[in-house]
């Protein structure tokens, strides 16, 4: 068997669709049966190369199910990828610039308005690690980024609004969301849930999370387990932009 | 005011930096279906 361009052209195309199959299903409770799928494949041509026929004839059968299985299960997850393949991606640093100080401006203006009606949230903006696993505990949104729909999120007596908002890849990605709370004892025992699920967060991902007191009515942020307290609409919206500065 | 370009190779090791152990698992299954998908095919034929 001879390399030719054909060959390599082939092994490049499957590898990037490969590539793409392993990172859309990264952080999601799929990539467990993934790597299931995947141990099955790896013996399975390892028993073909030791001649193995009982052993690979079963795992054939095995592989054959679980791939089934794995369509009936995954399939909100296989949806959401190919809804996803068929979006327009938005390319150019500027329009992707403006488009992130427009979610900025966006989720600041919720925050302020929250902090003035005593109303508390939990918003979590996603920065280089997945929160799609978190994104699952809560009900799917996957909207644009208006003050309206966060502020109408939080409203009191709303199904949602005791849990997190994630906002993923600039969009309203679920509310309702559970974070892990933290383990750490020296918090100051005014801080209620919203802080220390915030804290959580933060100490599992790099995160950027907003968290609006409901007593105090003051703004914090939580990024890489540190909390910047009191913090006005003017100073949340640099800090967020400076945490995400390239 | 232009601003500079990162270098090719520049890129080639931001990109690599990014996800580098999926990125060798996706490489390997890529050759190893490869090669079954083509055997498969020539005992076919």
């Amino acid at each position: 068997m001879t390399l030719t361009f054909k060959t390599l052209l082939e092994i490049t195309i499957l590898w990037i669709v490969i590539y793409h199959i392993l990172i859309f299903f990264e952080g999601t409770r799929a990539i467990q049966v993934l790597r299931g799928i995947i141990i099955l494949l790896l013996a399975f041509f390892l028993f073909q190369k030791l001649n193995l026929e009982v052993l690979g004839w079963l795992l054939t059968k095995l592989f054959a199910i679980s791939v089934i299985a794995s369509l009936i299960i995954f399939h909100p997850e296989i949806r959401q990828g190919l809804a996803r393949l068929g979006q327009r991606h938005r390319t150019g640093v500027n329009s992707r610039k403006q488009e992130f100080d427009y979610i900025l401006t966006q989720t600041s203006k919720a925050v302020e308005n929250l902090s003035k009606s005593k109303i508390g949230a939990l918003i979590a903006l996603e920065k280089n690690d997945p929160l799609t696993s978190y994104i699952e505990t809560g009900a799917h949104i996957n909207a644009d980024v208006t003050a309206d729909l966060i502020q109408t999120v939080f409203t009191p007596n709303s199904l949602l609004h005791d849990g997190g908002l994630v906002i993923q890849q600039g969009r309203i990605m679920a509310a309702g969301c559970l974070f892990p709370l933290t383990q750490n004892q020296d918090l100051s025992r005014i801080y209620g849930t919203r802080h220390r699920a915030a804290l959580g967060l933060s100490e599992e991902t790099d995160a950027v999370i907003i968290v609006v007191s409901e007593e105090r009515q003051d703004i914090s942020l939580v990024y890489e387990s540190r909390l910047y307290k009191d913090l006005s609409r003017e100073e949340l919206f640099s800090k967020i932009k400076e945490i995400f500065k390239p | 005011m232009t601003k500079e370009r990162p270098h090719i190779s520049g890129k080639l090791k931001a990109w690599l930096k990014i996800h580098p152990w999926l990125k060798i698992i996706a490489l390997l299954l890529a050759i190893l279906v490869w090669f079954y998908v083509k055997g498969e095919i020539e005992r076919f034929e």
